[in-house]
C-alpha cells in the first residue's frame, strides 16, 4: 500500500466524523428555515410533550419530513453516484446523468397515476426501484465494464431522454388535469410539502440499498487493481456487479419515488471528496453519501431562501451547480485523453 | 347597482342579433316544437311584447360551445337540441354540473376547426380561447360570443344575462338569475365581527386572494379571507403548506372532488399536517365545479360556506 493511501487512511475516521457532523448541522439548519415564523424551541418542547399545537404540527409534519428526506435522498444519490462510478470506472456516472433517476421516476409515475399506489404501501417506492433497475441494466448492457466516456454519456443521454419521454407520456395518458404541471416535479424533483409517511415509505428500501452498496467497498477497492487480481483475491465480480446495481437501484429508486429525479448530486459529492480519500473507490462510498446529503440539504435551504415564488425545483438548483462541474470534468478528461 | 359594470360577454359579430321579424318567426316556430317554450298564445303575446320592447333576437339553432363554462350555461339556457356540441370536459361529472346532459352530445376538444364541422350559427368561446381560433372563426363568418370569467357576484349575473340574450332566451336567463338570487337571499349570514377567518387551499397549493370571484363568495358567506387580508395575495397564488398551517384559519376550504384520478396536486390536500390540524379548524370540501365557472351554482357554494362559518362560530363559542 502506498504512503499516500496510508496517509489518507489515518484521516478517514475524522473525515467521516466531520462529514456526519456537517450533515447533522445542515439538517438542523434545514429544520429552522421555512416560510412561516416558527419558535423552534417552543415547537420542540410542544412536540416532545405531545401537545399538537400549530407550531408542533408545522415542525413535525412539514419541516421534519422535509429535512430528513433531504438528508436521506442526498445520502442515497451521493452514495449511488460513488458506487456507479466505481462499477463503471468512470467519474461521470451520476444516477441523474446516466438515466437511473429518470427510470426510477418513470417507474414511480406508472404506479402512482395508474392508481396502483393505493394497492399496498410500498407499491410506489418499489415502482421506482423497478424503473431504476431497468434503466441501470439497459445502460450496463450497452456500456459494460470500463467503456469509454463517450459511450457512457451517449448511453446515458439515450436512457435519460427515453425515460423522460415515457414519464411525460404516462402523465399525459392519465386522467389527471394537473399532469402537465406534475411532469416538472418528476423530472426536476422537489422536497416541498413532503410528509412523514413518505419518509417511512422510502427509508426501508433506501436503507437496504445503502447496506448493499457500503458492503461492496472492499471489492470495489480490489477492483482498482484489475479484474484478474480482484478475482484472485477471492472477489466474485459477477456478484459484485449485481450487488452494486441492486443497491443503487434500491437507494435511488425509493428516493426518487418520493422526491422526483434530482440530478447532479451523485456527481458533485464524489468529485469533491475523491481527493480526500486517496482515490480509493471503496472509501469514497460513505463519505460521498454524507457529501450528497450536505449538497442536497444546502440546495434545499437555498431554494427556500431565494425569494422566488413558487419556489425553484430542487433539480434547478443542483443543475446550476452540477452542470458547470460536469462540463469542466468532461473538458479535463478530453485534454488528458 | 350594476350599471357601468363591464359586460363579460361581448358579441363579436352583429350576426348574433339579427332582425326583429326573424326573432318573432323563431318564437312562432318554437310553438310547434316539443321543447318547452312557454307554450300557446301566452308565448306569442310575450313574444310580441319582447319584439316591441327590445330588439328581439333570432334564436341560433346550431350552437357549438368550445368552453366548459359556456357549455354549462348554454345547456341550461338553450332549447334542447340547439346545442350541437360541447367540450369533453363537460362530460366529466367531476368538473361539470351538467354532465348528464353533456354526455348525450358529441364532444369537442375546444378547437375552432371542430365548430366549422357543425355549420354552427353561434360559437361560444372562453376567456382563454386561442386568438388564432377566434380569428379563424371570424373569417368563416360564424357569429362568435366570448364567455368571460366573472370576478364578482354581479359579474355572474351579467354573464348569464348576456349569454341568454345571445341565445335568444332572455326570459330563461332572468329566471335563472332570479332562482340564484332567491337562493342567495335564503342563506342566513351572521355578520358580527370578528368574522371567522378562512383560507382556500386548491390543488398544487394555490390559494385565492383579493379581486376574485371566490373572495367575493367568501365575503358574501360571512368569512374573512386570510389570503386577501393577512397575506395580501391578489387573485390566485401558490402558498406553502407551512403558511396555511401556521395561520390556522377557522375555516379551511379544500377544493377537492369526491371522486378523482390520482394526482400529486390533490394529494397535497390530504397532507398529514392538515389532518393533524383538523380538530382546530372547520374543514369544508368544496368541489371546483361549484365556482370555477361563476355560474348559478355559486349559490350552492355560498350555502355551504355560510354553514361552515356558522359551525366555526359555534366551535369558537364552546371550545
Amino acid at each position: 500500500m502506498s504512503a499516500r493511501a496510508a496517509g489518507a487512511e489515518t484521516a478517514y475516521g475524522p473525515l467521516v466524523a466531520a462529514l456526519a457532523a456537517l450533515t447533522l448541522a445542515a439538517t438542523v439548519v434545514s429544520l429552522s428555515v421555512g416560510y412561516a415564523r416558527l419558535d423552534l424551541a417552543g415547537a420542540l418542547s410542544d412536540a416532545f410533550a405531545g401537545r399538537s399545537t400549530v407550531a408542533a404540527v408545522v415542525l413535525e409534519q412539514i419541516r421534519l419530513p422535509r429535512a430528513a428526506l433531504g438528508a436521506a435522498v442526498g445520502f442515497s444519490l451521493g452514495l449511488a453516484g460513488a458506487a456507479l462510478q466505481g462499477l463503471l470506472r468512470n467519474p461521470l456516472a451520476d444516477p441523474g446523468v446516466i438515466g437511473v433517476s429518470g427510470g426510477a421516476a418513470f417507474g414511480a409515475v406508472v404506479v402512482f397515476y395508474s392508481g396502483f399506489a393505493g394497492a399496498f404501501a410500498l407499491a410506489m417506492p418499489l415502482g421506482g426501484v423497478a424503473g431504476a433497475v431497468a434503466a441501470a441494466l439497459s445502460l450496463y448492457a450497452l456500456v459494460g465494464r470500463g467503456a469509454g466516456t463517450m459511450t457512457l454519456i451517449l448511453a446515458g443521454v439515450t436512457v435519460n431522454s427515453f425515460a423522460g419521454a415515457l414519464t411525460a407520456l404516462a402523465l399525459n395518458l392519465s386522467p389527471n388535469p394537473y399532469a402537465a404541471y406534475e411532469i416538472m416535479f418528476w423530472l426536476m424533483g422537489s422536497l416541498a410539502d413532503r410528509s412523514l409517511p413518505q419518509l417511512w415509505l422510502a427509508l426501508p428500501l433506501t436503507g437496504a440499498g445503502w447496506a448493499l452498496l457500503l458492503a461492496s467497498a472492499p471489492a470495489l477497492d480490489a477492483l482498482t487493481l484489475g479484474e484478474d487480481t480482484a478475482a484472485s483475491l477471492g472477489f466474485d465480480l459477477a456478484r459484485l456487479r449485481a450487488q452494486l446495481i441492486a443497491g443503487a437501484a434500491l437507494a435511488v429508486g425509493a428516493a426518487v419515488a418520493v422526491t422526483g429525479a434530482i440530478g447532479f448530486v451523485g456527481l458533485v459529492a464524489p468529485h469533491l471528496l475523491r481527493p480526500l480519500v486517496g482515490n480509493r473507490p471503496g472509501r469514497l462510498l460513505l463519505v460521498s453519501g454524507f457529501g450528497g446529503a450536505i449538497v442536497l440539504l444546502v440546495a434545499d435551504i437555498v431554494v427556500r431562501l431565494i425569494p422566488v415564488h413558487p419556489e425553484l425545483k430542487l433539480g434547478v438548483a443542483t443543475a446550476l451547480i452540477g452542470a458547470p462541474l460536469l462540463y469542466g470534468l468532461i473538458d479535463r478528461m478530453r485534454r488528458e485523453a | 347597482m350594476f350599471t357601468g359594470f363591464p359586460h363579460p360577454i361581448r358579441p363579436t359579430s352583429s350576426a348574433a342579433f339579427p332582425l326583429t321579424v326573424e326573432g318573432a318567426r323563431a318564437v312562432l316556430r318554437c310553438g310547434r316544437q316539443r321543447a318547452p317554450c312557454g307554450g300557446g298564445w301566452g308565448a306569442l303575446l310575450l313574444a310580441a311584447l319582447v319584439a316591441v320592447a327590445a330588439p328581439a333576437v333570432a334564436k341560433p339553432q346550431r350552437v357549438v360551445s368550445l368552453n366548459l363554462c359556456a357549455d354549462e350555461l348554454a345547456l341550461r339556457l338553450a332549447d334542447p337540441g340547439v346545442v350541437k356540441s360541447v367540450t369533453w370536459l363537460s362530460q366529466d361529472p367531476r368538473n361539470a354540473n351538467a354532465a348528464a346532459k353533456a354526455a348525450a352530445l358529441p364532444a369537442n376538444d375546444g378547437h375552432a376547426e371542430e365548430a366549422l364541422g357543425y355549420a354552427a350559427d353561434l360559437v361560444l368561446l372562453g376567456p382563454f380561447s386561442d386568438p388564432a381560433s377566434i380569428a379563424l372563426l371570424k373569417q368563416t363568418a360564424a357569429p362568435v360570443v366570448e364567455v368571460g370569467a366573472p370576478q364578482t357576484l354581479a359579474g355572474v349575473r351579467w354573464q348569464i344575462r348576456d349569454l341568454a340574450a345571445a341565445l335568444g332566451e332572455p326570459q330563461r336567463g332572468e329566471a335563472l338569475i332570479a332562482d340564484m338570487e332567491a337562493r342567495l337571499a335564503r342563506v342566513s349570514i351572521d355578520r358580527r365581527e370578528p368574522r371567522p377567518t378562512a383560507m382556500v387551499l386548491q390543488p398544487n397549493g394555490f390559494t385565492v386572494g383579493r379581486g376574485s370571484l371566490i373572495d367575493d363568495i367568501l365575503t358574501r358567506a360571512g368569512l374573512d379571507n386570510l389570503a386577501a387580508r393577512r397575506l395580501d395575495i391578489a387573485a390566485d397564488s401558490q402558498v406553502p403548506l407551512e403558511v396555511v398551517a401556521s395561520l390556522a384559519p377557522d375555516v379551511l376550504i379544500l377544493d377537492r372532488s369526491d371522486e378523482r384520478a390520482p394526482s400529486l396536486a390533490e394529494a397535497a390536500l390530504d397532507h398529514p399536517a392538515i389532518v393533524a390540524l383538523e380538530p382546530r379548524m372547520t374543514v369544508v370540501s368544496l368541489p371546483a365545479r361549484l365556482w370555477t365557472c361563476g355560474g348559478p351554482e355559486i349559490a350552492e357554494a355560498v350555502e355551504r360556506l355560510a354553514a361552515a362559518a356558522a359551525a366555526a362560530r359555534a366551535g369558537r363559542a364552546t371550545p
